[in-house]
């Protein structure tokens, strides 16, 4: 018998006579059986069309996955940027100023965070630091302003000139250009002007005018005249009497002729325009027209 | 010009990463590598995952593998995956019986079938691998010789002798000897 005959049995491969004694041996018939149960066996399920399938969703998946994560990191960018943003305005919003500023023939009042009263005068800006308020009970001023602080710690109003410090009292404060007046009227104020400390008590006053201090005089009544709708004056160069006419009334101011620098002692309206314009003209000697929305004065002599 | 044409052709056929061209590819050749793992693992689910990775990998080389490569690239991919995988569990096998549905048969007939049906598949796990897989793929999928050879990567007198010797293996245990 040849090599493997059970392999090429199963292959017709055997010749006739192999074939003849192999049918003739014991071992054939259960041979023959195996064959046959074998045969009877079939291949378990598998849909070629379903794996197919199968193997398309999932090279789909894959490409989807690659293109899925783009948006995502870019959303991830933008939402980083805004939280950036957010949390950073955040901070600098909690630490912005507060800030108030009148207009030209405007006064506003305001309420400080520890119930200070504060009233700010025409063309003036104000402003302090709401979180820092417990510490330090700082104001910026640049104009003019009335305070009457409250009891307690150190008060402070920081003006580009000098700083004035308080521990509870009525006062008033004017910067303007060249120009600068404290006033008190109730307690204590100290001043510091060029690093220089002045103890102010009530009823007196602190004048630099053109970066000269003039000697402090006595005040007369116990708010500022402006309070009520006046400006009030004591031997104080005309040009400071006249930016201040400007500011209460919001009219332009022209000179021709006129001795700026005489002083004026004196009042005027806060309300009425030309009740104003002659409370200045007429005790310096000067004459005034209107030219549209300006004012002109000029020397009594010149025409 | 037409000779132009049928070069143009044969290069467009030529390209497994064609849509048509790889689903053939997998039409022919899917279900026999199913059964070959099946049968040497007695494992449906492996044998189902040996056919994806076996196409996505040629997917992934469509541009380096010709047509005609393509088949015994994926029996490679298919057999090579394996190969490290220690044979921890007992190859179980199933099949789908045709005769189940012939009932007219005495009982004692179906039961003394079903006996030695028992016997032969018990006989059939317990065969070394190559003997399995070879034995079963010649019987059940009716596949060549020369094809098992192909599949294999051996000669067609090895497979012979892997045929031989299951058989007798078979018929050792079922007989008892």
């Amino acid at each position: 018998m040849q090599e493997n005959h059970l392999a090429k049995w199963l292959n017709n491969e055997l010749t006739d006579a192999e074939l003849l004694a192999f049918k003739e041996s014991e071992a054939y018939a259960s041979y023959e059986r195996i064959i046959r149960a074998t045969d009877s066996l079939e291949q378990i399920d598998f849909d070629v069309e379903e794996a197919l399938s199968a193997f398309k969703n999932r090279q789909t998946l894959a490409s989807k996955k690659v293109i899925q994560l783009h948006p995502f990191k870019k959303f991830m960018r933008v939402a980083a940027v805004i939280a950036v943003l957010l949390t950073g305005s955040y901070f600098y919003i909690n630490n912005l100023d507060v800030s108030l500023k009148t207009a030209f023939a405007e006064s506003k009042e305001l309420l400080l965070p520890d119930n200070s009263e504060v009233l700010l005068n025409a063309d003036s800006e104000l402003s302090y630091s709401k979180k820092d308020w417990d510490d330090h009970r700082n104001v910026r001023l640049n104009g003019e302003a009335f305070f009457k602080v409250a009891k307690g710690e150190r008060f402070t109003v920081t003006t580009a000139t000098g700083t004035v410090a308080v521990l509870g009292t009525q006062f008033n404060v004017e910067n303007r250009n060249n120009f600068f007046e404290v006033t008190c009227y109730e307690g204590l104020v100290s001043v510091t002007y060029n690093e220089k400390e002045t103890k102010l008590p009530a009823g007196s006053s602190f004048v630099v005018i053109d970066n000269k201090l003039i000697a402090s005089e006595e005040s007369i009544s116990n708010t500022p005249s402006w309070i009520n709708s006046e400006s009030s004056f004591k031997s104080v160069p005309l040009k400071y009497v006249l930016d201040e006419f400007e500011r209460q009334h919001d009219i332009i101011v022209e000179t021709k002729n006129v001795d700026l620098d005489q002083l004026f002692t004196g009042t005027f309206s806060n309300r009425n325009s030309n009740l104003a314009l002659q409370s200045i003209s007429t005790p310096s000697r000067i004459k005034f027209k209107f030219e549209g929305k300006k004012v002109l004065f000029y020397a009594e002599n010149t025409q | 010009m037409a000779k132009t044409n049928t070069l143009l052709e044969i290069k467009d056929n030529d390209n497994v990463c064609k849509e048509e061209v790889f689903s053939n590819i997998f039409k022919a050749n899917s279900k026999t590598i199913f059964n070959y793992i099946y049968y040497k693992f007695g494992n449906e689910e492996k044998a189902h995952d040996a056919v994806q990775e076996a196409f996505v990998r040629l997917w992934e080389n469509c541009a380096k593998v010709k047509p005609e490569k393509a088949k015994s690239f994926v029996y490679t991919v298919a057999n090579n995956l394996y190969l490290n995988v220690i044979k921890a569990e007992k190859v179980r096998l199933k099949y789908a019986d045709k005769n189940l549905k012939t009932t007219n048969e005495s009982p004692e007939f179906i039961m003394e079938e079903n006996e030695f049906r028992d016997k032969l598949n018990s006989a059939l796990e317990n065969l070394p691998e190559n003997q399995r897989v070879t034995f079963l793929l010649n019987r059940v999928d009716g596949k060549k010789y020369k094809e098992i050879a192909a599949i294999e990567g051996v000669s067609v007198k090895a497979i012979e002798k892997r045929m031989h010797l299951a058989l007798k293996n078979l018929r050792e245990k079922i007989d008892g000897i």
